[in-house]
């Protein structure tokens, strides 16, 4: 076990910096950029006099907007994205470069390149969403309301924390074992979990979002025929069901990939 | 880890233990309660109890005059008794009364009584005690304020300008309070922090629950009520109605619920609105679901046109109404006699 963690270090330490540095991170800097200067918009509107949005003419409160990005912007698109895109290239890049035959021939497990891998993913968004997330909070909400709505931020930044490890372990399981991970992960993220969600029953059990969305504070934003028909097919489960749920698919999801690194076969293409 | 991967990190990390720190000193120190932040409600709150329950505001000037009221009254017409209001008391409610405060306090609860309503305006203070006696008052002196009182109802012209009305018990309480210059709901935390959050509506109300259920409902209905501690509502009147009506759960479980029973309510009104209802269909899309935490929040918005077609749809419906069905003529009503037998 000691010789695993020294090993996902190492790995972790040398997947951090790539990482951080990559073209991929670009994308991410674009990404949880574009709420930043949203939030900055709406500050100088409102700083300007005009109320920065209306519902049907009604002001619509900083304390709410805070929420509706929360919700549309960062746990519906930003988390299940950067999971699918990080996530499914922790194995799938070292092989597709043809660069994992080094990682392999280290003298340390192949479990701990995943889990080294998966450890500098998460700390490489949490980095920077949730400072991201802060910003838009501090851009957005009044001084005065900090104090009522602190514990909301602080429920918000440990849920966005634990969807990306949510997500990123669930597609690093999809990058170690599929061939097109990438296209399975955005199938998955905005196909069945979007799908699974709406319909009534037990299906959508079997999606992430379900549990993610029990957990947060803000109201769910009803402005979409979706919104609405989750509204009403939902019954929410308990605080500690979602936490044990994602505390599982986290640690079933990196088990199962840790697994299928250690025995598959990567035949890299000459 | 390079250096330039180190410094990003300390960077971020730095950003996020800032902000995390700024949030805990806001929320230690209680910021929001600071007055700085927002004025202490009417002036008449000085005669409100502190352990006032229900809290209500109405700029009746504002309401008197708006779009709505001269709406609403065209659809209404005989609704206003205004004039023999005015005749026998002086006072002309759309002209003269400028803002109402009512408040519930134990005492109006335990009288089972109306509540206590400061009213502002222009009042003829000599007709009105005038009317008082006519109906059987009686007016004595009440630490220098003359007080009316009969039955169950006292009436105290305690500024000029200003009137207490209610229950005797409630309105020698609010003049005791005044006097005391301490001991108002300015100094209910509680209450005062959900007044900030309506106070600038053209009427809005505050209350606890648990002072509803006080009041004469029906046990069964009681035990039905959601775990909502607090509910404050918030009505802007102007060419339209423009609200929010908040509530504060007792748990973050019982808001989540009660979020999920409203928007369930409003997904069902917007399938049976469907397009044949245009006019509801507006009004729902106008409800606007927010909250965090324990506070759950409707905003709603009535517009202008949306009066028109009601006060259209009225209109269309009266003529049916009005119409009653033709009385049968005596010809018509008789059977027709039989033709006689051709010979």
């Amino acid at each position: 076990m000691k010789s695993f963690m020294r090993g996902a270090w190492r790995v972790f330490e040398l997947s951090l910096g790539e990482m951080l540095w990559s073209r991929r991170t670009v994308f991410l800097a674009i990404v949880v950029g574009c709420p930043v200067l949203v939030a900055a918009v709406i500050r100088i509107v409102d700083s300007i006099g005009v109320a920065p949005l209306r519902i049907n003419g009604q002001r619509m409160d900083f304390t709410a907007i805070f929420g509706v990005m929360i919700w549309v912007l960062f746990l519906r698109f930003i988390v299940p994205v950067l999971g699918v895109f990080y996530g499914t290239s922790l194995i799938a890049d070292e092989v597709e470069d043809k660069t994992i035959t080094y990682l392999f021939t280290r003298p340390i497990r192949r479990g701990a390149v995943l889990f080294g891998k998966y450890l500098a993913y998460l700390v490489c968004t949490t980095l920077v969403v949730l400072p991201g997330v802060m910003l838009v909070y501090f851009l957005i909400v009044p001084f005065q309301q900090i104090g009522a709505s602190f514990t909301m931020l602080l429920t918000d930044l440990g849920l966005l924390a634990l969807g990306l490890a949510a997500y990123g372990g669930l597609f690093a399981l999809v990058g170690a074992v599929m061939k097109r991970p990438l296209i399975v992960g955005l199938v998955f993220a905005f196909g069945w979990e979007q799908f699974a969600l709406i319909m009534p029953g037990y299906v959508r059990r079997f999606t992430l979002m379900y549990y993610i969305q029990s957990l947060v504070p803000h109201a769910m934003p009803t402005e979409g025929v979706t919104s609405l028909l989750q509204a009403f097919f939902t019954n929410t489960p308990s605080t500690l069901t979602c936490l044990v749920s994602l505390a599982a698919a986290i640690a079933v999801s990196l088990a199962l990939a840790g697994k299928a690194v250690e025995r598959r076969e990567y035949v890299l293409d000459q | 880890m390079t250096k330039r991967t180190r410094l990003f990190v300390v960077i971020a990390a730095g950003i996020l233990v800032a902000g995390l720190g700024t949030g805990l000193l806001a929320s230690y120190m209680n910021i929001q309660t600071l007055t700085l932040i927002g004025g202490n409600g009417p002036e008449e709150f000085a005669y409100v109890p502190a352990d006032a329950q229900i809290l209500g505001f109405a700029n009746v000037r504002a309401v008197m005059d708006s779009e709505v009221r001269r709406k609403l009254m065209e659809l209404h017409p005989g609704a206003d008794n205004a004039d023999r209001f005015q005749e026998r008391t002086g006072i002309n409610i759309t002209q003269d009364i400028d803002s109402v405060v009512a408040a519930v306090t134990p005492d109006v609860t335990d009288a089972q009584g109306p509540p206590l309503v400061l009213a502002r305006g222009r009042f003829d203070q000599v007709r009105l005690e005038g009317f008082a006696r006519e109906e059987g008052g009686v007016v004595e002196d009440y630490k220098g304020i003359r007080l009316i009182t009969h039955d169950n109802f006292g009436v105290a012209f305690v500024e000029p300008g200003l009137v207490a009305l209610g229950v005797p018990a409630a309105v020698r309480r609010a003049i005791d309070t005044k006097l005391a210059g301490s001991g108002n709901v300015t100094g209910n935390n509680e209450l005062m922090q959900l007044v900030k959050q309506v106070d600038g509506g053209s009427v809005w109300g505050v209350a606890r629950l648990d002072a509803l259920t006080g009041m004469r409902i029906p046990a069964e209905v009681k035990d039905r009520l959601p775990a909502i501690s607090w509910l404050s509502i918030k009505g802007v009147v102007g060419s339209g109605i423009d609200g929010v009506i908040s509530a504060e759960a007792r748990d973050d479980q019982a808001a989540q619920d009660l979020r999920q029973v409203v928007q369930g309510f409003v997904a069902l009104g917007r399938m049976q609105a469907g397009p044949n209802h245009p006019e509801i269909a507006d009004f729902l899309n106008s409800l606007q679901l927010t909250g965090q935490g324990k506070t759950v929040s409707l905003g709603f918005s009535i517009p202008s046109a949306m009066i028109d077609t009601l006060g259209a749809l009225r209109a269309g419906r009266r003529p049916g109404q009005a119409q009653p069905s033709p009385a049968p003529s005596p010809e018509q009503a008789e059977p027709p006699q039989p033709a006689p037998p051709a010979l």
